[in-house]
């Protein structure tokens, strides 16, 4: 398999950080409730995320082994202090609906965790690719979620009004939680399914071989 | 380790890497808060763009207090529609906190017309702010023309964060005094103000009366929590001396009133009394947090009011006695008028 194609797959699917890893738990509870501020919140991390796995990457025959985590921790840092600069100046209602979780990116484990298991040691334009699809899943996941927490618990998409009819209680950090297992479990449920089937067909077509050459 | 050695070893390497990358950082974001920075203007620009929904031009106007339950932070008048923009801090919020929203009061004709918007700025230590919702806030809008101010008891109130609706209402009307006193010369006429034991009676709809040489305040305490105003009539004599105490309107009627301390409830508790009894009835004090147990009735609030109503009215009694008739005078007067006869 393509390596990029295996790294996209990754980040989406097979590594997702959100739904497979677990990781960043911290603004999936405490953002969701809002598909808006999800989304939003996904994006940021998809642009610090990506940015951080660049620098990483390129300088990591640079930083000794020593120093690298307080290294990737400053470069992080300065990633995300931008990022609120440039929120707060060009996307207000963004920057104030993120609140105090658009800090708190700094210690989000994926973006450390990337940089530490895969950006330190992969080619720039890998990690990049890597970073971005990690974001992205991230992205997709805290939509989603976000996407259902809101349209369940205020009767509202990314804001509009649809339904009178709501479920307070999803729009909560509790029902955030409900929202967050529910989906892990079958998010893991599919993709157990599919490497199922994919194993059975293999199994399959092995026997077949097998039968084959015997005959 | 010599000197050379220190400079080719992996520390200091380490060092200088680490040095490096802060520097870069630091440089680097120098430079985008020059480019980034969102000044105070800005700032208070997109507040009112997002109070108006569209920028307006505004000039801003000096600050005043009018009232003892808001801070009035910021005022501008704005200049397309005369109306004022308030930021006002509301007081007694839940634990002591205060909340701070931005009012547009609807001027017109040199009076006010309305609440043409409430919007919350911000808080300290409302940890039920969230259930203050849009609907709560339009309250403000509705129940205007009922009457001039807005208390608890104006039922839109019970949001599931009381205490921070309160402050809010304090806000609201410390923004309609503010614009009433500063810019349409309307300051309503408070006799109380400035004495002591206030924190708790609305003095504009407090008044009082000389009756045989007794003053009879018809007290109207302000709301608290889940009690609604209580209006208290007490009848205080010339010795500081409580001689009567009539609970008129009880605030705790929307559920229990029985909860209340049965002293407080028929008056026994205050009839005979000084101040120095009534704020020793508190124990520690007029602070609510030093409110004896005998007070925690699970209508506690309700005790609370009726108390400081006492002590307001004992404590202030001496300014507003009735002039003693004078009849010494009046006898030779009637011995002169008999001898012209």
């Amino acid at each position: 398999m393509n390596k990029y194609k295996k790294i996209t797959l990754d980040g989406l699917i097979y590594q997702n950080p959100t739904f497979m890893l677990v990781l960043g738990t911290c603004p999936t509870l405490g953002l969701i409730s809002s598909a808006f501020s999800a989304m939003g919140m996904g994006l940021t991390v998809v642009v610090i995320l990506t940015l951080s796995n660049i620098l990483i990457s390129a300088l990591r025959k640079v930083i000794p082994n020593a120093v690298r985590i307080p290294c990737y921790i400053v470069i992080i840092a300065t990633l995300v202090t931008f990022a609120r600069m440039f929120l707060e100046k060009f996307v207000p209602d963004l920057y104030d609906s993120l609140g105090g979780f658009l800090a708190l990116i700094v210690v989000n484990c994926i973006i450390l965790g990337r940089a530490e298991a895969f950006a330190n040691k992969h080619t720039v334009p890998e990690a990049a690719v890597d970073g971005f699809m990690q974001g992205l899943g991230f992205t997709v996941a805290l939509t989603l979620m976000g996407i259902i927490c809101e349209f369940i618990g205020k009767g509202s998409l990314f804001g509009y009004q649809i339904m009178d009819f709501k479920v307070g209680m999803l729009a909560k950090p509790a029902g955030s939680f409900l929202v967050y297992g529910i989906c892990i479990a079958v998010f893991t449920y599919v993709i157990d399914c599919i490497e199922r089937a994919k194993r059975v067909k293999a199994n399959k077509l092995a026997r077949e071989n097998l039968l084959r050459e015997v005959a | 380790m010599t000197v050379k050695g220190f400079f080719k070893s992996n520390v200091f390497k380490c060092l200088v890497t680490l040095l490096c990358v802060l520097l870069v950082s630091g440089v680097f974001l120098t430079l985008m808060n020059g480019l980034l920075a969102v000044s105070d203007q800005e700032r208070l620009d997109r507040a009112i763009n997002k109070i108006y929904g569209k920028s307006v031009a505004y000039t801003e106007v000096a600050v005043a207090d009018y009232n003892d339950s808001a801070t009035i932070e910021a005022a501008y008048k704005i200049k397309d529609d005369g109306n004022y923009l308030v930021k006002s801090t509301g007081k007694g919020g839940f634990d002591n906190g205060t909340v701070t929203c931005w009012v547009v009061v609807n001027v017109s004709g040199g009076a006010i017309k309305g609440i043409d918007k409430v919007v919350i700025d911000s808080n300290k230590a409302q940890s039920y702010i969230a259930n203050i919702n849009d609907n709560f806030l339009s309250g403000f809008y509705r129940t205007y023309e009922n009457g001039y101010y807005f208390n608890p008891n104006d039922g839109f109130i019970k949001t599931g964060a009381t205490r921070s609706a309160t402050a809010i209402c304090n806000a609201v009307n410390g923004a309609i005094d503010y614009v009433n006193g500063k810019f349409l010369g309307n300051v309503a006429s408070d006799a109380y103000s400035g004495l002591k034991y206030t924190e708790y009676v609305d003095t504009k709809a407090t008044t009082h009366e000389g009756k045989d040489g007794n003053v009879i305040f018809h007290v109207v305490t302000k709301g608290y929590g889940m009690a609604t105003p209580f209006s208290i009539d007490i009848t205080v004599d010339r010795e500081g001396v409580i001689k009567a105490y009539t609970i008129t309107k009880n605030g705790t009627d929307n559920y229990d009133p029985n909860k209340m301390h049965s002293g407080i409830l028929d008056g026994t508790l205050f009839v005979g009394k000084t101040v120095e009894d009534v704020i020793r009835f508190a124990n520690e004090g007029m602070e609510y947090s030093g409110v004896g147990s005998d007070l925690k009735t699970n209508a506690t609030n309700s005790n609370y009011l009726c108390l400081y109503a006492a002590a307001f009215a004992a404590e202030n009694y001496e300014k507003f006695l009735p002039e003693e008739p004078e009849e010494s005078e009046e006898a030779p007067k009637d011995d002169e008028q008999g001898g012209q006869e």
